[in-house]
């Protein structure tokens, strides 16, 4: 089970997305995708897009202002 | 260099942490304040846009005009000019009947949308300030300085080839019955297909 972190500071939408979702193509079923952002519409569309994909999702606020949004992939 | 080699150890500690509340959270489940519901947690679609679509009636009935926003932009944008010595007023744009061109006695500054534009900014900063989520963003990068420039400068003139933005041409133009709104509706859609494109080349690496 790897764990992947994927830099998405000072992005904003759909970067975010577009990245997660390209990596999640590489990463194999059981993996963690813990993806950082700063960027509160990711927290929506991001969390969303996931859940509807299958996979298991949360996230955290680490500082203010500041995501980390855990992503496992499911299928 | 030791010292780095701890906090390193200590923060795959914490991932492990993170990972394992992450887990026991998605079975538990988490009751959510209300607090935090309202300023924290991002308002589904549907609330947003209707709170948008109820102001704009509002203010449609109060002020006998619809919201707008780049046009405030430019007419700052051409107080500024003037104020530099230009005459943005005899510009073919301004003169010619495209409702962006200034009456008598009128100025540049004096127009309501550079108003309902601050009172945005403002609006936004307070909802960051209330919900703990404000933080000062620097550019990334040089590629996204530029491609942010430059997708900031083709906005903007293709707002004013289109009368209005997103919020001008599109939201407030198809509740008006107007077909321009319509118009802009599918060419949207058909930019933001070729946008994605480019940004999956170029952007996404």
């Amino acid at each position: 089970m790897a764990e992947v972190r994927l830099d998405c500071m000072y992005e904003a939408c759909p970067i975010p997305l577009l990245k997660a979702h390209k990596k999640l193509q590489q990463m194999e079923i059981g993996d963690v995708l813990i993806l950082e952002t700063d960027h509160n519409c990711s927290i929506k569309n991001v969390v969303d897009w996931v859940k509807k994909q299958g996979h298991n999702v949360d996230y955290i606020e680490l500082n203010e202002g500041e995501w980390e949004i855990y992503i496992e992939k499911a299928k | 260099m030791s010292g780095k080699f701890i906090l390193k150890k200590q923060n795959k500690s914490i991932y492990l942490f993170r990972y394992k509340r992450f887990v026991t959270q998605r079975k538990g489940g988490e009751v959510l304040k209300n607090h935090d519901r309202i300023l924290k947690k991002p308002w589904p679609y549907m609330v947003g846009g209707s709170i948008l679509a109820i102001l704009n009636i509002i203010l449609f009935i109060l002020t006998d005009k619809v919201w707008r926003v780049t046009s405030g932009v430019v007419h700052l944008g051409a107080y500024v000019l003037e104020k530099i010595g230009l005459r943005p007023s005899e510009w073919y744009y301004f003169s010619q009947n495209t409702g962006e061109g200034l009456g008598t006695g009128e100025m540049f500054i004096y127009n309501p949308y550079i108003i309902m534009n601050a009172a945005i900014i403002v609006g936004a900063l307070l909802s960051t300030l209330w919900a703990s989520e404000f933080k000062w963003k620097r550019i990334k990068s040089g590629k996204q300085f530029v491609f942010a420039l430059l997708g900031g400068f083709l906005m903007g003139y293709a707002t004013r080839l289109s009368f209005g933005c997103n919020i001008g041409g599109y939201f407030s133009a198809i509740p008006s019955f107007s077909l321009h709104g319509w118009v802009f509706a599918l060419f949207m859609f058909v930019g933001a297909w070729v946008g994605s494109k480019i940004l999956i080349k170029y952007l996404l690496t």
